[in-house]
């Protein structure tokens, strides 16, 4: 026994290499291990969340049973009991309200949408005179067709849809792989370096030495200058180390002694199991990419032809509410319809369902992951 | 915590057999571990360390530099524009050329001096990567450090050869027919690029001949700290650029700087912009009014701040979840579009020929629209109400988690205690919400100066323009719209300062009631 507890402690570092690269010899089995583990690690949160799903199901099936555990451990299904009392009239009266408070909260946040939907799909004449007030009437969606003739507005969707696509990526990737570097305790200085980028969250120099430095940089007016300064972005490289830190650390150390190399690691461990995260930012960063605005009036002063959706739509609603300037003369027999006094209006109505139409097609579908969003960084500490 | 969970999902058994495997694995590879720790521990000592330093101080400079147009060697010429750094000049000759159109017309100089200068820049640029990589490498093993070396050597020579390229330039340019418009100047930037390459050169010199030979059968190394450090370089070299290089531009604050100027001493002005801001009554007229409006903002901002708190509660007390879920669906969209989007919300609504006005002539209620946007009455309050209705429903989604936190059986104690509903909310939802509360509290009272520009600037107009200018907007329009960049920079100067000292006060508030910090 205290002959076997010596030879543990003269293990040197060496001979534990050689054992981990003698058990790494016979690879089949060691990676087979490793794999087994990631999977079985998967396999749990998927059942998890299948568990959470079916309870739900059955919740909403069969309201009135619900599932509880007795003293031996088992658990039943049980009748509830019925309800004892009836709604008093204090229920009720603050049920009205209650319902009555969201229902009208809810229509504001969608009629307006719905105005501008149906204004841009109706009949041109009756637009113009005011009468699409609820239905809308002579649907046709000669607007939208004539979106073509706008002068510039295509390469801003163009330069918006390039910047959302490009930042995005760039901005996810380095936020997974910054955050799987600061979690690593052997890095140079790691303490350091990671303040150093929390600190930029909370201080700016200013408005005005941020465009003379981008000046200074050679970003302005290039489409560089959307994409480059984005790519750090402290606020999510924190959420994604959060997370990283919250995966069994396991499962990487075994790896380590597989020998593979950090980025080995980060490719085919990290990346895969952060994916619900990196959905997360990811859609955050689109949306922001998206209705960015403010450095293409700033730093794009010189180069119209890279301004951004959002900021061509600001344009368009300053000019004068007759858009005739910014239309294509030459395309103007194919948008007849549009010579009505003010067809700028609802030119400007089309343009805007235009930029608004990705987000609520895409809202309901990933409203999960904007939620937990929300909440990650609430408790990132 | 998530650990626990997870195991939950397991049936005892198997949960058990797993948690004892994962157990004695995770002791034998805490074993293993400590012993590689220990051995990484064992730092070696540097050969030739102070040079090594000398090293990777002049080449990360020379880095920096490569991207400021101050600094360019490649500027020989009037022509060339001020913005354009040396990184810039070589990798895009189109812009090296842009101001030299007539020049090549009217045959004062010859293109093919700009050929040469740009082809003298890309050298530069390459020899400089090269002492940056060769610098780069010095934090390897021996046999990498050689290498290292050896591509720094070779770097600072190509560097030295673009230099020497682009002064052959120089004194072409001298030749040019017409000095008066193609304007000769000798760059700073040459001295500075000049001195590194020189300094990189002898210092990789010396180490070529001072570091000890390595084993043949070496193999290529380098430290896994340094390692990690290295990849994470360029992000922290991205993240200093655009995040701590615009303090620099603090210095304007004590310029007399116009747009397009250059910056010399002799525009040296000292504090003068600071008493500018309290001495010229116009200014102060408007620093006034400006603070007023910002604090007005935020003031009702906070002053509004338990709305999402009330919205929380009374929609968790909602039973339909259909209902529910609608709600919250539809209350969160405002908060995922622009502000520029929802002012065309604004102008479908409220404008002359919108919703209200239309609907209203239709029904014979009124005769002629107004335009609710262009007034200035109450535009504080309208602000207010664009504010919370863009934002109520994505606030309240942290507060509806919480409630969800909180724990049933309180509900139920409270219940059988006979305490009806609001009882309820008041004695067991309330105090459970409260310290979230605090928190987004003191971080609006922290952000306070902060108000953004989206918002003020698109419902901005000529009318409403005095109640509307917020801190970020008045300095937006005195800096980018009117020029005047000093002062501009002095007002933004404060603000982030105020503000820093405000997220530090709130923070220690935070601390001392509560004993966790918000930041």
């Amino acid at each position: 026994m205290s002959d076997k507890k010596n030879s543990v402690n003269e293990q040197t570092p060496e001979t534990v290499l050689n054992q981990a690269s003698e058990s790494a010899q016979d690879t089949t089995d060691y990676i087979a291990l490793r794999e087994q583990e990631k999977a079985e690690y998967k396999r749990q949160k998927r059942e998890d969340r299948k568990r959470e799903r079916e309870e739900e199901k059955r919740q909403k099936a069969h309201p009135k049973y619900f599932t509880i555990t007795d003293s031996n451990g088992n658990e039943k299904t049980i009748k509830a009991p019925k309800r004892k009392f009836k709604l008093s009239f204090g229920d009720v009266i603050f049920f009205i309200f209650d319902y009555a408070f969201f229902g009208i909260f809810t229509l504001s946040c969608f009629f307006p949408f719905y105005y501008l939907l149906i204004n841009t799909i109706s009949d041109a004449e009756l637009v113009s005179k005011g009468m699409i007030n609820f239905i809308p009437r002579g649907i046709n969606f000669q607007n939208y067709l004539a979106l073509r003739t706008v002068n510039d507005l295509g390469t801003s969707l163009f330069v918006s849809i390039l910047r959302t696509i490009i930042g995005t990526a760039l901005m996810v990737f380095a936020s997974a792989f910054i955050g799987y570097l600061v979690t690593k305790q052997e890095m140079w200085h790691r303490k350091f370096w990671y303040r150093f980028l929390v600190i930029t969250m909370y201080f700016n120099a200013g408005l005005i030495p941020w465009y003379l430095n981008m000046s200074m940089l050679g970003l302005t007016n290039t489409f560089a200058a959307y994409i480059i300064p984005g790519i750090v972005a402290p606020y999510n490289i924190i959420l994604v180390k959060t997370y990283i830190e919250s995966i069994p650390a396991e499962l990487e150390e075994s790896a380590f002694i597989d020998g593979a190399s950090h980025l080995r690691v980060f490719q085919s461990i990290i990346w895969p199991l952060c994916l619900p995260i990196l959905a997360t930012i990811a859609i955050f960063g689109a949306v922001g990419n998206w209705n960015s605005f403010q450095d293409s009036l700033i730093l794009m002063q010189n180069s119209p032809e890279l301004y951004t959706l959002q900021h061509r739509l600001y344009i368009y609603l300053n000019t004068s509410s007759n858009l005739a300037n910014v239309m294509n003369q030459a395309g103007s027999g194919a948008s007849a319809a549009l010579d009505y006094a003010n067809n700028g209006k609802v030119i400007k109505y089309t343009i805007s369902m235009v930029s608004v139409i990705p987000i609520l097609l895409v809202y309901p579908f990933l409203q999960r992951y904007f939620q937990e969003g929300i909440m990650l960084g609430a408790v990132k500490g | 915590m998530g650990k626990s969970k997870t195991a939950d999902g397991m049936d005892a058994e198997y949960r058990k057999q797993y948690e004892a495997e994962m157990a004695a694995k995770k002791k034998e590879e805490a074993e293993n571990r400590k012993i590689l720790e220990a051995k990484k521990q064992e730092h070696p000592k540097e050969e030739c360390a102070p040079l090594f330093y000398i090293l990777r101080v002049v080449s990360l400079i020379a880095f920096f530099l490569m991207f400021i147009p101050a600094a360019n060697p490649a500027r020989i010429s009037g022509l060339i524009s001020r913005n354009l750094s040396l990184f810039t000049s070589a990798i895009s000759y189109s812009s090296l050329i842009s101001g030299t159109g007539r020049a090549f017309r009217t045959g004062w100089v010859s293109e093919s001096v700009f050929i040469m200068l740009y082809v003298s820049a890309i050298i530069v640029l390459v020899g400089l990567l090269g002492i940056a990589l060769g610098a780069c490498l010095s934090l390897g093993n021996l046999k990498l450090k050689r290498l290292g070396v050896v591509v720094g050597l070779g770097g600072s020579l190509i560097a030295i050869i673009g230099l020497v390229l682009n002064y052959v330039s120089y004194v072409q340019m001298q030749g040019a027919s017409n000095l008066d418009k193609v304007a000769p100047v000798f760059p700073m930037g040459f001295f500075i690029f000049a001195g590194a390459s020189v300094i990189a050169f002898i210092v990789n010199l010396i180490l070529l001949f001072a570091l000890p030979k390595a084993d043949k059968n070496m193999p290529y190394e380098m430290e896994t700290r340094f390692r990690l450090f290295l990849m994470f370089l360029p992000f922290a070299l991205l993240a200093f650029v655009f995040c701590y290089l615009p303090l620099w531009g603090w210095r304007y604050a004590f310029f007399d700087y116009q747009a397009g100027d250059v910056l010399s001493m002799d525009k040296f002005v000292g504090f003068k912009w600071f008493t500018y801001l309290f001495e010229n009554d116009a200014t102060k007229k408007d620093i006034v009014r400006v603070m007023e409006n910002t604090l007005a903002m935020s003031g009702l901002g906070i002053a509004t701040s338990w709305i999402p708190l009330v919205f929380a509660v009374f929609l968790t007390e909602i039973t339909n979840k259909q209902f529910k879920k609608v709600v919250q669906t539809f209350t969160t969209i405002p908060n995922f579009i622009s502000w520029i989007l929802v002012y065309t919300v604004a102008l479908a609504i409220f404008s002359t020929d919108g919703f209200i006005n239309t609907f209203a002539m239709n029904m014979g209620w009124i005769s002629s629209g107004t335009n609710y946007l262009m007034s200035d009455s109450g535009t504080w309050l309208k602000m207010l109400a664009w504010g919370l209705w863009k934002g109520t429903g994505w606030s309240a989604i942290i507060y509806i988690a919480g409630i969800a936190g909180i724990d049933r059986q309180l509900y139920e104690a409270a219940t059988v205690d006979g305490a009806g509903r609001f009882q309820k909310i008041w004695n067991v939802t309330l105090p459970g919400l409260i310290p979230t509360y605090m928190v987004m509290l003191l971080m609006a009272v922290a952000g306070c100066l902060s108000n953004g520009l989206d918002q003020y600037l698109v419902f901005s107009n000529a009318m409403n323009k005095t109640h509307m200018e917020v801190l970020d907007l008045y300095v937006y329009n005195l800096g980018i719209d009117g020029g005047s960049i000093p002062l501009s920079t002095v007002i933004g100067m404060a603000k982030s300062i105020v503000s820093v000292i405000l997220l530090f006060i709130a923070n220690s508030i935070s601390k001392a009631v509560r004993g966790e910090s918000i930041v």
